[in-house]
């Protein structure tokens, strides 16, 4: 059976002379509707409330116990929080890196797709037609909008709550250099910016789980648990060869933010390892979603 | 010819309008065709076995078959969202799922059920799929959706959030979610699934409507009684197969058409001749009830009006009279040897 | 074309697209390994004899640089339960990797940070001051000489200055809690090189990016744990850049490692240079005696025999060199107060190397290197019971503490200092 040529088909439709045209903004207005829905959404605003309750928590503690005996105590950046409160911001940002941070975007991202394919509204955004690819890179952003939310929180409450309880001051360095309070407060965003992009990769590993399954629960425990095993196998000095490749080895060199002269090689490093995991697993992510059945 | 001949055969199918379709691709004449369309799933099962579906323009056609026919996973294929096996499907002339982002903007469908973010409300659902719809003009978008929800009787329930919505409201926002623009096709699968006697009387309301107007309206079900009344065209689904499909009227056939009569006792004999003599075939006298004594035969061409005038010619009493067509529940009875609806 | 064969198609374009994530992981793995790949690629340097090279280091003398700089020991020691230490302290040297961050100007002013993965161990030699900075406890520590010391200190200055020298670092300046660097510890290693050693040059290699020329000092002793030192010479700036020290008990990887991954010869700014006690820090002041002229002297290996230290002796020659301690309490060391028993006894060693790790393994002045650890577990997880007493056996060093008091140290294998000890 012969196929008659494409062009002939226009012309013998005889009442659809008027052909579906994308119209300009078209994305724009799938982004923002998709913006809403991620941001918007109960369980996001859950989210985000408990990490942005992170800092005030911790400063309050730290507050009401700075003329006590237990003042000073506790790893990393906490001692220095009551003798200012930028320190708050990379504090709360520290504590929340190995575990709280991971979780709450390993949510978001691995509801992403297997969220819609469980509500069953998958099919029916395809069906509009949404282009798989499109949507998977819809999604990629409002996973993305929601990991950048999450460090927003933190480092926003930290500031206005390490502000308002400690003052902010010129910060001392970790090479025991102060710099002024400009450049403190510079260096301290730049902190967050750093933990931000730092959650790129955990977000595309959520992406590419997101679209194996129909089942949210299962594609966030998987996302969360490669950030853990990543953190683990980090501590394990015979695996010393692969360190510098895992997802979470570099994710503390935003401490580099806090030393006399940033290393940007550093940084550079930790952001290459990120943007690597990003290409592999987005790729995966989207040969998967872009060939998959979809039955839910 | 797009089934299996023998079983046109044995239904004493003559789907005419089926016979020479000129070219499969052709728009003006086909709404959905496709050309040994299979579906094996990596389990190895095999859901659709080489389908040869054919709806014509402006028709309402009734796809059925039990739960687990198939219907479902052939729908998902034309609509682009399961690849086929093998095999080839067509909506509106255009091949699925390549031509995806031109054809389905003129496709409103209804797969398996409605389904929606459960935490917004019903016109916040409707403005999300409108703003994942590319083509659509986003200034007319509040007031499209405003008629979709008003036509499928929606317009109260609004601004309620899904998740409250009964199971028949969650059906009319799927309807209403199809008939966002104007459509030149509906594939509304299973649109009556959790509605009243009063809803379904609705839908199938609308769904004449619609066609009516123009659209092409696929449909399907498994409650064939349901739909089998606004259906112009059916195709019958059976474990993966298309057992068949044409207009509804040719598909039951002219020789299974019986008339009933109710006459008292007395007059079976007489009654008895009298058909015979005007050439109906099989007559059967029946034993005879507290109401009277019923007498049937198969009517063929004869005019069931003429029989009743020469019954009463004759001198007989006619005590009740009826035309009795065979159901398609019963012709898929005798095509498939087994119930319809095997789940129920 | 026919209808059918489309969809047969169309399934091995899906199926082309997992090509993609392929080549993206290929590309990805070829960018993270390709580099250390072709990294070794040779260099033509000229030819030069191990004198001429040696010349041309002592020529160059220090230079400004900044640099990191990864310090990695393998010296066999025992599991020791660094777990307990979180962050930048020098003891971490004992063991694994670490991360030195180096700034000098050549001279007498120098900047160590020993990195942590949050926490920062800064050591600042401005002349005659030094500073030491702890991140996690937020600890000053000032080392300043005594106002009569100051005095001779600056009056050393002024002749270096007339006599053209570039500097005196190295020699009269203040070493408070000191971090090695690659550059100082090659420096050192050659100008001991033609001691008790034959020298000679190796291929050229690549050290942070930059061609170098690999000298290998191999000590003639046969009896020494140490099988070679070998230093990466800059080839522009004779600058040593990498220093491996190569045990006789390990062939596969060197016992003690330290070279630059990345190193630049500019000046670093003033503000780098310099420390000021940040505001909140706890300061302690510490004032180190200046070594006299005679004490200089004598730190020179060839005027050893000349006054040591009560309770100390030396047996041996170069790299056989055991270093024997008298009434030692070791008690009292290993219960957490190592500065008044290490006081008496820290100077200068016969072996280098020996030197080198006794620097590491006996805390410095006024501050013990292990100040939060159980320092008796410690002791004993590092140590072995033998006959008399208990030994501590690295790749390097053997140490041994007999229950006389006596402490023998040697770049040689256990049984060596036992035999001594009897």
């Amino acid at each position: 059976m012969s196929l008659a040529e494409p062009t002939t088909d226009a012309a013998t439709e005889p009442r659809l002379a008027e052909q579906p045209r994308r119209r300009p903004g078209a994305f724009g207005r799938l982004l923002r509707s998709e913006l809403r829905l991620v941001l918007g959404r109960r369980r996001a605003i859950v989210l985000l409330t408990g990490l942005a309750l992170v800092p005030l928590l911790l400063g309050l503690v730290l507050f009401v116990t700075r003329d006590t005996a237990l003042a000073g105590q506790g790893p990393g950046f906490i001692a220095q929080v009551t003798g200012n409160g930028l320190f708050l911001v990379v504090a709360a940002l520290f504590l929340c890196m190995p575990f709280l941070l991971p979780l709450c975007i390993g949510i978001a991202s691995g509801d992403a797709v297997a969220g819609e394919a469980s509500t069953g509204t998958l099919r029916y955004l395809l069906v509009v037609p949404v282009g798989r690819s499109r949507l998977l890179l819809v999604k990629a952003i409002g996973a993305l909008a929601f990991a950048a939310a999450a460090v927003a929180a933190i480092a926003v409450v930290g500031l206005v709550a390490g502000a308002a309880l400690f003052g902010v001051q010129d910060i001392t360095l970790l090479s025991g250099t102060t710099v002024p309070v400009g450049e403190s407060v510079l260096r301290v965003l730049a902190v967050a910016a750093y933990v931000g992009l730092s959650m790129t990769g955990l977000v595309a590993v959520g992406l590419f789980f997101s679209t194996l399954t129909e089942v949210p629960v299962g594609a966030m425990a998987a996302t969360v648990c490669v950030a853990i095993v990543s953190a683990v196998l980090d501590q394990l000095p015979q695996l010393s060869a692969i360190h510098p490749g895992l997802l979470t080895h570099h994710w503390l060199d935003f401490a580099e933010l806090l030393r006399l002269q940033p290393d940007w090689a550093v940084l550079g490093q930790g952001l290459a390892i990120q943007l690597a995991w990003v290409a592999v697993f987005s790729s995966l992510a989207w040969a998967r979603f872009t060939t998959a059945d979809v039955s839910s | 010819m797009t089934v299996a001949p023998s079983r046109d055969e044995a239904a004493g199918v003559h789907p005419a309008a089926l016979a020479a379709p000129a070219d499969v691709a052709d728009a003006s004449v086909w709404a959905v065709r496709t050309e040994g369309l299979t579906k094996r799933f990596r389990s190895g099962q095999v859901a659709v076995d080489g389908i040869d579906l054919a709806v014509p323009r402006g028709a309402v056609y009734g796809f059925l078959g039990p739960n687990g026919s198939g219907k479902t996973t052939t729908i998902r294929m034309l609509l682009g969202l399961v690849q086929p096996t093998s095999g080839v499907a067509w909506l509106l002339g255009r091949r699925m799922p390549e031509s995806a982002a031109t054809v389905l903007p003129r496709v409103g469908a209804l797969v398996e059920g409605p389904a929606f973010q459960p935490y917004l409300t019903g016109r916040a659902n409707l403005a999300r799929l409108e703003a994942a719809d590319a083509t659509a003009d986003p200034r007319t978008a509040r007031g499209r959706a405003e008629a979709a929800l008003e036509r499928v009787g929606l317009a109260a329930a609004a601004a309620k959030p899904y998740r409250q919505y009964s199971l028949g409201m969650k059906q009319r926002l799927g309807l209403a979610a199809a008939l966002l623009r104007p459509r030149d096709l509906l594939v509304l699968d299973e649109p009556t699934n959790g509605l009243d006697p009063q809803g379904t009387r609705e839908v199938r309301h609308l769904v004449r409507e619609l066609a009516a107007a123009g659209t092409t309206v696929l449909v399907s079900s498994h409650l064939l009684t349901e739909i089998e009344q606004v259906c112009s065209h059916v195709g019958i689904m059976s474990r993966g197969r298309l057992l068949v499909q044409g207009e509804r009227e040719s598909l039951v056939a002219r020789e299974a058409v019986r008339v009933r009569l109710l006459t008292r006792p007395a007059d079976v004999a007489a009654a008895t001749a009298v058909l015979r003599r005007l050439g109906l075939h099989d007559v059967v006298d029946e034993p005879a009830g507290a109401e009277g004594a019923p007498v049937t035969a198969t009517v063929g061409d004869h005019d069931p009006a003429a029989v009743v005038a020469a019954l009463v010619a004759e001198g007989v009493a006619v005590l009740g009279f009826g035309v009795e067509r065979p159901s398609l529940e019963q012709m898929f009875v005798e095509l498939t040897g087994e119930g319809f609806d095997v789940a129920r | 074309m026919t209808e059918k064969t489309r969809p047969l198609s169309a399934r091995a374009a899906r199926r082309a697209r997992w090509a993609v994530p392929t080549v993206v992981g290929v590309v990805v793995a070829g960018a993270f390994v390709g580099p250390a790949l072709v990294a070794n690629a040779d260099s033509d340097l000229p030819d030069l004899t191990p004198e001429q090279l040696l010349d041309k280091v002592a020529a160059a003398g220090p230079t400004a640089l900044s640099g990191t700089a990864v310090y990695t020991a393998r010296l066999g020691l025992p599991e020791i339960p660094l777990g307990d230490i979180a962050g930048a302290d020098p003891v971490n040297l004992l063991g694994g990797s670490s991360t030195l961050r180096v700034w000098t100007d050549g001279t007498e002013r120098s900047r160590v940070a020993l990195l942590g993965a949050t926490s920062e161990y800064s050591v600042v030699t401005d002349g005659p001051e030094a500073w030491t900075y702890s991140s996690d406890d937020e600890e000053v520590v000032h080392y300043t000489l005594s106002k009569a010391d100051r005095a001779r200190f600056d009056a050393m200055q002024e002749h270096a200055r007339g006599d053209g020298a570039t500097g005196t670092s190295g020699m009269a300046g203040v070493h408070g809690g000191d971090l090695p660097t690659p550059q100082e510890a090659g420096r050192e290693a050659l100008a001991r090189a033609e001691q008790d050693a034959t020298i000679t040059v190796e291929a050229p290699t690549t050290v942070a990016g930059r061609p170098a020329y690999q000298v290998v000092v191999d000590p003639t002793s046969t009896t020494t744990l140490v099988d070679r030192i070998v230093v990466a010479v800059d080839a522009r700036t004779w600058t040593p850049l990498r220093v491996q020290a190569w045990s006789t008990t390990d062939a596969d990887a060197p016992a003690l490692e330290m070279g630059f991954t990345d190193v630049s010869f500019a000046s670093p700014p003033d503000s780098v240079l310099s420390f000021t006690s940040p505001p909140g820090a706890s300061t302690r002041d510490v004032v180190v005696p200046m070594p006299s002229a005679r004490d200089m002297a004598q730190a020179r290996p060839d005027h050893l025999e000349g006054g040591l230290p009560d309770g100390v002796s030396v047996t041996g020659t170069g790299w056989d060199s055991v270093v024997e301690l008298s009434d030692v309490d070791v008690a009292a060391l290993v219960q957490g107060d190592p500065a008044q028993v290490a006081q008496g006894f820290r100077k200068t060693f016969g072996s280098r190397g020996a030197q080198e790790l006794y620097e590491k393994w006996v805390p410095a002045e006024g501050e013990g290197p292990v100040p939060d650890l159980d320092t008796a577990a410690l002791y004993d997880s590092l140590t072995t019971p033998v006959d008399g007493g208990r030994v501590l056996r690295s790749a390097l060093l053997s140490v041994l503490v007999l229950d006389d008091g006596r402490v023998l140290v040697g770049a040689v294998p256990v049984d060596v200092l036992q035999d001594l000890a009897r």
